[in-house]
């Protein structure tokens, strides 16, 4: 027996072993290719087929592409990197380039060339390759003086993430100021943010906002956090903190910084509506609406329709809704930088007559002050059978669609803020329907907290509540039953990134279902068949006595 | 059949154990033996009416094994009588007396009351329901230059004014001032043997028309990059930057099952008419994909077209030579 039983537990051992799978990524598996004239003329052919069209043919980082990224690609030229385990100033080493070619940099357009996340990917060799011809584009490269593996700034002993931890870093991150970029709420709001440059083309940038995690570019463990802090961010205003931070003191902030990390999103596709007895509350900050649970609507570029825009600011807009007998309301909750309050429908983008490409940044007058915030709400009008639906993007002629608009402009300027539009297709714009259709009450809040010390201040995000009655007599009225799967979708606007009009973030269709309350029926059946069992083991055990 | 040993565990437990054996290993086993033998980053689950079909198999054949002799089931039956009579003492009868019918209740609850999941649509991924016929034997002409092409090709690689698309005239700028001029920027075999040739003064058309080919791919690189990349990805994995927002993903073209089980004609199609453009079996609601006529005159489609096979590492799947019409399909045999 005993045989038997180890036998068994050997074999599902064994069993066990191929099902764990991790590949290391961004550290090379074999020995390191040999830098060789050869290896630099098949690394060119490389960078022809597959770097080119964003990095540029000479590498400075202005190929056909780079006018629509935001980050724009690197300008090699320059031999400015920023991410590397090398001192502040210092070039990268051969690694660091290996990390930043196999795993990309998730939160801009440089992605995963390692063969084992992408198939039509780079093998080890072939990353080599591109890497020594790359570091051609910089003469320090050749220059043994500026050779980075002797630069490699020292990782302190790993403190691990404690809550003492984490005090500590929350007083560091006061002290040292990392606020004033970063923000007090670490969304990245900090009152330095606005007035950002880089070193390569002095262009705007953006502090990271650091309760996002997926978009950190060079990873979000405390061990990358401190790798930033050890090696500042070079060509950019991020600086290194190995003079003005002790080690020690180094991992506390770097353990505060993750802290700060929001937890995974929700991205259920359905949106429960609760039923609640009483008002609807129109106010964002209502502590009604923290007992109601939400999801999370992904939101990504606009980038079917021209103008098309793959640098959205907003990735994310969280949604609750509560109805009662009367009136049904949706809570937006979204992370912006700038509170944007004022429009200029002049400035807005022309679509030019001949298609050349995406829309770029430099297109649009990027600056606080030009565009307001916003966000939309798309229902079908019509009911359809299954699951058909209007096209996401504003439906068509045939199948429009209804959406409601809170604007930050008409909040500031305390007019309704809330509008009831109605769209036929991408082309048709946002038409407001007629002043009697106008049943949408709206309200929208730019929070303000005190997130790090006494000081109130803005938190770095919009709060707002629209809502509206169940059913109106409009034919061009989304209408809401219980019970049934409605769709909605999503749109969002950051004015100061240029958005208007069609450049925005987008969603896709999810689903809202305003829930029924459980039927008396549910709970008389459950009465029933306990007392049915119960009566069948009377029987029985009347029986078994005898 | 003689003696029927009950085993050290005794009838009922032994009957027990294997029923929470079989199950497990239906619910769990199985799952994990398919992730190990397909190779797929996931298990495989049971499916729920297969779970019920197998559990009613093993009930069966259970109760066959138990009631095969009046011995075997009454010891089966021993323990539940015992503890039904009080033979383990009252509190443990009055225990399982009250918390089985609690139980079938909480059963019953569970399947009446009214559940919200997700309304799931089924969907066609190569709908061929509006694929016009024209397009299945269509080939891409760009990829095959013909003679006059070629010829125009090395007049201009010769008075150095090879024609490129708009795009990439600020690089060609920056390029045509070297050594060997904008083609002296291609370090492809195919490039570097046209431009030693073409310095020998005669070059062949054969190198010729490859070299065009690979000047025709390298701008269908770039406008993939610009156009396609941003939902598609870089290197065509279906994983670009803005990927992640649609629920529809952008198709991943290094899978073996897209871009080579399909002719150039129907990626052709896919490309010109965009998700709008697909039929009611194929959601076009939900898909992000541009109707790339209204922006994308036809021979930039071509040349995307050779970059995209090109950076994907595919080939399309070839037409069937057919006698007759054939019926809608994509090159399927008949």
């Amino acid at each position: 027996m005993k045989k038997i039983f180890s036998m068994l537990f050997l074999l599902l051992a064994a069993f066990c072993l191929p099902l764990s799978s991790a590949y290391a990524g961004d550290k090379p598996t074999k020995p390191k290719l040999a830098k060789s004239p050869e290896a630099v003329a098949k690394g060119k052919v490389i960078y022809f087929k597959r770097c080119s069209f964003c990095h540029g043919l000479k590498g400075d980082g202005d190929g056909p592409v780079a006018h629509q990224l935001f980050p724009r690609p690197r300008d090699f030229t320059k031999g400015l990197y920023k991410f590397r385990t090398t001192n502040s100033g210092e070039l990268p080493t051969d690694e660091n380039l290996f990390r930043t070619v196999s795993n990309g940099l998730p939160g801009s357009a440089m992605q995963a060339f390692d063969i084992d996340q992408v198939k039509s990917g780079l093998s080890e060799e072939e990353r080599w390759q591109v890497i020594y011809y790359i570091e051609t584009f910089y003469p320090d490269f050749q220059n043994p003086d500026f050779d980075p593996s002797k630069q490699i700034a020292k990782v302190p002993a790993v403190v691990a993430s404690s809550a003492d931890s984490i005090a500590k870093g929350k007083k560091l991150f006061l002290e040292n100021k990392c606020w004033e970029c970063h923000g007090k709420s670490g969304k990245g709001n900090g009152p330095n943010s606005p007035r950002l440059k880089d070193k390569f083309r002095a262009d705007p940038t953006n502090p990271a906002n650091l309760t996002r995690p997926w978009r950190f570019r060079a990873g979000s463990t405390a061990q990358d956090i401190l790798n930033r802090f050890n090696t500042g961010i070079n060509g950019m205003p991020m600086p290194s903190f190995v003079d003005s931070v002790t080690e020690a003191d180094r991992w506390h902030l770097a353990n505060y910084v993750v802290s700060l990390q929001m937890k995974p999103l929700n991205t259920d596709s359905v949106l429960r509506s609760k039923l609640v007895k009483g008002e609807l509350s129109l106010n964002p900050e209502d502590p009604s609406w923290s007992k109601v649970e939400g999801i999370d609507v992904r939101m990504t570029g606009q980038v079917i329709w021209r103008p098309r825009w793959e640098n959205p600011s907003i990735d994310a807009v969280t949604v609750k809704s509560i109805y009662n007998d009367k009136e049904i309301a949706f809570k937006f909750t979204w992370d912006d930088r700038t509170k944007d309050i004022v429009h200029q429908q002049a400035l807005e983008y022309q679509v030019p007559k001949d298609y050349v490409g995406y829309a770029s940044w430099e297109d649009v007058p990027r600056k606080a002050g030009n565009f307001r915030d916003s966000v939309a709400i798309q229902f079908p009008i019509k009911s359809y059978e299954g699951t058909k639906k209007p096209h996401f993007l504003r439906g068509d002629g045939a199948n429009p669609v209804n959406l409601w608009v809170w604007k930050s402009d008409l909040e500031e300027l305390k007019q309704p803020s809330a509008e009831n539009d109605i769209a036929t297709g991408p082309d048709s714009g946002l038409k407001a329907q007629d002043a009697a259709s106008q049943t949408i009450l709206g309200k929208g809040v730019y929070l303000k907290g005190k997130p790090l010390d006494d000081e109130e201040v803005d938190l770095g995000t919009w709060s707002v509540v629209m809502k509206r009655p169940l059913t109106t007599k409009n034919k061009n009225d989304v209408q809401f039953t219980q019970g049934k799967f409605i769709p909605f979708s999503l749109d969002a606007w950051d004015g100061a990134n240029g958005e208007q009009g069609l450049m925005m973030a987008v969603s896709t269709w999810n689903n809202v279902i305003l829930e029924a309350p459980v039927p008396n029926s549910v709970y008389i059946y459950t009465i029933l068949g306990i007392v049915l069992v119960g009566c069948l083991e009377v029987v029985i055990v009347r029986k078994l006595k005898k | 059949m003689s003696e029927d040993k009950a085993g050290r565990l005794g009838r009922f437990w032994s009957i027990v154990i294997a029923a929470v054996i079989i199950y497990g290993i239906c619910k769990w086993g199985i799952p994990l033996v398919s992730r190990k033998l397909t190779g797929l980053p996931f298990a495989l689950s049971v499916p729920g009416t297969l779970m019920v079909f197998y559990m009613t198999l093993m009930t069966a054949a259970l109760f066959i094994y138990i009631s095969f002799s009046e011995e075997r089931f009454q010891q089966f039956l021993a323990p539940i009588i015992k503890l039904l009579t009080g033979g383990f003492g009252a509190a443990p009868k009055i225990l399982v007396l009250i918390a089985v019918p609690l139980f079938c209740g909480y059963q019953v609850y569970d399947s009446v009351v009214p559940k919200v999941s997700s309304p799931s649509a089924i969907r066609i991924q190569h709908p061929s329901s509006n694929f016009p016929k024209e397009f299945e034997t269509l080939t891409n002409p760009l990829k095959e230059p013909k003679d006059e092409e070629v010829a125009k090709f090395i007049e201009q690689a010769k008075t150095g004014n090879v024609e490129f698309i708009a795009q990439l005239a600020p690089e060609i700028e920056k390029v045509k001032g070297d050594p060997d001029g904008v083609l002296g920027a291609f370090p492809t075999d195919a490039m570097q043997a046209f431009l030693k040739e073409l310095k020998g003064g005669n070059p062949s058309k054969e190198t010729a028309r490859k070299a065009l080919i690979d000047k025709r791919t390298m701008e269908g690189r770039a406008l993939y990059e610009m156009n396609c990349r941003p939902c598609h990805g870089d290197s065509t994995g279906g994983d670009g930057p803005m990927a992640d927002g649609f629920r529809l993903k952008p198709i991943n073209f290094t899978d073996n099952g897209t871009l080579e089980t399909i002719v150039e004609g129907y990626a052709f199609w896919r490309i010109t008419n965009g998700g709008r453009g697909l039929p009611n079996e194929a959601t076009p609601w939900d898909s992000a994909m541009p109707v790339w006529k209204l922006d994308i005159p036809e021979d930039w489609r071509y040349k995307i077209m050779m970059g995209e096979y090109d950076l994907a590492q595919k080939t399309a799947r070839q037409p069937e030579k057919a006698e007759g019409p054939e019926k809608g399909k994509e090159g399927e045999k008949k």
